[in-house]
């Protein structure tokens, strides 16, 4: 075969793959239509992405069920629901930035780490774009609003009733909080509320543990406290993370039934918890109503509904909304037992 | 020179199956999405790729002498905590500098003592610093981020000289640099000879560990740099930086055209090989806002670019 002859052939070859790449992508455009594309045909359509701290897991998927729920009420708005699947908030950051490339009109943030993000959400703001947090703050400058599930002092205060309720309010005894990071600043906001409400009952806090978001480690302190207070009659796990673990601990030591562990994750994670006995109550706030109420927030300021300043705010069928400062308040928490554990699906 | 004699010494076909890729990629791109096109957010979003291209240039020599360096992102783990630790105690951000660069390079050399003087395989070395680094980087900071180090420092990757960013300048210069370091000078092309064969190398009397020793060495300083650009872009020292980073890098480098068995490659496949991948992944992120999918395509770019290579390559001289 002669040079020439195999050069066509990979030519050929080069030019069918080109070709194949070409076919494949404008294939898809039917399916995916481009989303802020759309934006300029109707001028009244609002372009809103919402970052959640990692995507897909069961937590930020039933808030964005939510988000989906609220933009098809609404019908104006283009929802963009993306972020990092590993939760690196250097990603928060890049999309964010991509984003205020694209020109969307409002970008509602669950930062991971507010440090990281705070120069994108700034830029995305300077660039005219509305920024807003939900679930977790960031810096006040970084952003306009702050949809929060829940104050700390409502969560905080849940979480020890919740305890003292389950173990009958005469009980006296140890015990224990297992948090997540020594520096999770929602972690900490709570811890601050749980040690005066448990102060003022018969039960007495021994320590708090950090293990981290690792659940190896969370279930390796539930363990150790276990053993060293033989007093011990209540585990708080307030993080997803630290919550089964203790669960686990309990179980696996055979002081189901025992020792009482109440903290904060989603029912879904707790259930075999809740069913067996080792759990009585799981503290959380409704997630999908969390995802609602950020996108008509999101839509009420990109229409010039919603100003700085306002204090109170009418979100669909959640009704009547308190804003505190930029907080814009979601209410109550939601407690979770055996009765009610298996509505919920998150 | 007949057109035939012409088309076989042509030495560039790689580089063009690229160059095609890249404008078929960018006329799909610019059809679907209008905007994708738009200079000036091109220019800003290209901060994303900074730091990877900074580290893709050590990687490519390395890579062509026929060893690797997994270490690098790890590397930039460890700068990242020098710098911030160092910012803390002493509030300094050109002490911090110093530290992050010194850091690297003395991780870089610690690669290089022991691949050149030991003779260990670059792979098990690198393997094992990869884990190392973190790991020191991780115990030291106890998992600490240091951040606030002001606006001026931001302004090092987020700033712009004549509407094109900064870390760009300093990237081109030392792309240029390494180009001509590789292709004219006698040190560059014994790179070359290593890869293609080492013994041979050794027997015609290069000093293969000493050009070694320096090319793992200049790796981690570069890792010192590309830190400084990495921590400057996010305002954040953690000893999570450049996570993901040394596979990353080294697709771009294997896309462009260096062959990972040594003796083969050139900066200039790496440029291309780097911004494939990188408007690749702007493209996918951007059009259809699916994070998941960017690795996804990045792999089958991997694949694809080998395929390349085995159709465009001539069988003679070059394998």
């Amino acid at each position: 075969m002669t040079t020439i002859t195999l050069m066509k052939q990979k030519l050929l070859i080069l030019t069918l793959t080109v070709a194949a790449i070409l076919a494949g992508c404008s294939g898809d455009k039917e399916a995916n239509p481009d989303p802020i594309q759309g934006r300029d045909n109707t001028a009244k359509t609002v372009t809103v992405a919402l970052l959640p701290k990692i995507k897909g897991i069961a937590y930020f998927s039933s808030c964005a069920e939510g988000a989906r729920e609220a933009a098809d009420e609404l019908g104006n708005i283009e929802l963009i629901y993306d972020g990092p699947t590993d939760g690196d908030p250097k990603k928060q950051a890049e999309m964010i930035e991509s984003w205020t490339v694209d020109g969307v009109d409002v970008i509602a943030v669950s930062p991971n780490a507010p440090d990281v993000v705070a120069n994108a959400m700034r830029e995305a703001r300077a660039e005219g774009v509305q920024v807003i947090t939900w679930d977790a703050d960031a810096a006040a400058d970084t952003r306009t609003f702050f949809v929060n599930q829940a104050t700390a002092q409502s969560i905080g205060v849940g979480m020890v009733n919740a305890m003292v309720n389950d173990l009958g309010p005469d009980t006296e005894g140890d015990v224990v909080i297992v948090s997540s990071d020594a520096t999770s600043a929602n972690q900490n906001s709570w811890i601050e509320v749980m040690k005066p409400a448990i102060e003022n009952s018969n039960l007495n806090l021994a320590t708090i543990k950090y293990p981290g978001e690792n659940a190896s480690q969370a279930l390796a302190d539930s363990q150790d406290v276990i053993k060293k207070y033989p007093n011990l009659k209540g585990l708080f796990g307030i993080s997803s993370v630290s919550f089964p673990g203790a669960a686990e601990a309990v179980e696996q030591t055979g002081h189901s039934g025992k020792i009482l562990v109440t903290g904060l994750s989603t029912p879904n994670e707790m259930k075999k918890f809740v069913h067996s006995g080792t759990v009585r109550s799981v503290v959380l706030w409704n997630t999908v109503d969390l995802g609602y109420l950020t996108i008509f927030v999101a839509e009420a300021l990109a229409t010039g509904k919603l100003r700085e300043g306002a204090t109170t705010f009418t979100a669909g069928r959640l009704g009547e909304k308190v804003i505190a400062g930029d907080n814009v308040l979601l209410g109550d928490i939601l407690v979770f037992t055996k009765d009610n554990i298996d509505n919920y699906d998150f | 020179m007949t057109f035939k004699e012409r088309l076989r010494t042509f030495r560039w076909w790689h580089e063009l199956g690229l160059v095609i890729l890249i404008i078929g990629l960018l006329a799909v791109a610019g059809t679907l999405m209008p905007r994708f096109l738009d200079l000036k957010s091109q220019l800003l979003l290209s901060r994303h790729i900074w730091e990877m291209a900074i580290l893709a240039l050590a990687i490519t020599l390395i890579i062509i002498t026929g060893g690797i360096d997994l270490s690098v992102g790890a590397a930039m783990g460890l700068c990242a905590v020098a710098f911030g630790m160092t910012f803390q105690y002493t509030g300094s951000l050109v002490l911090s500098c110093v530290a992050a660069m010194l850091t690297g390079g003395l991780g870089g050399a610690v690669n290089g003592a022991l691949i050149s003087k030991i003779k260990v395989h670059p792979l098990i070395v690198t393997l094992a610093t990869y884990a190392a680094f973190r790991g020191i980087a991780e115990g030291l900071s106890q998992g600490v981020s240091y951040s606030q180090f002001g606006e001026e420092f931001s302004q090092i990757a987020r700033g712009k000289w004549f509407g094109v960013p900064i870390p760009a300048y300093l990237f081109l210069a030392m792309a240029v640099a390494c180009a001509v370091f590789l292709s004219k000078t006698p040190t560059g092309r014994f790179i070359y000879a290593i890869g293609h064969n080492e013994k041979a190398a050794r027997f015609s009397g290069i000093d293969v560990d000493r050009i070694k020793f320096w090319l793992y060495a200049s790796s981690g300083m570069l890792a010192g740099l590309a830190t400084l650009v990495y921590v400057s872009r996010f305002d954040t020292a953690k000893a999570d930086a450049g996570t993901g980073f040394e596979l990353e890098i080294i697709t771009a480098v294997v896309v462009g055209g260096t062959s990972i068995f040594g003796g083969r490659g050139n900066i200039a496949g790496t440029v291309l090989g780097l911004l494939l991948i990188h408007e690749t992944r702007l493209f996918v992120g951007r059009y259809w806002q699916m994070d998941e999918l960017k690795s996804i395509i990045i792999g089958a770019l991997l694949i694809a670019s080998i395929l390349l290579y085995r159709i465009l390559s001539p069988k003679k001289g070059r394998e």
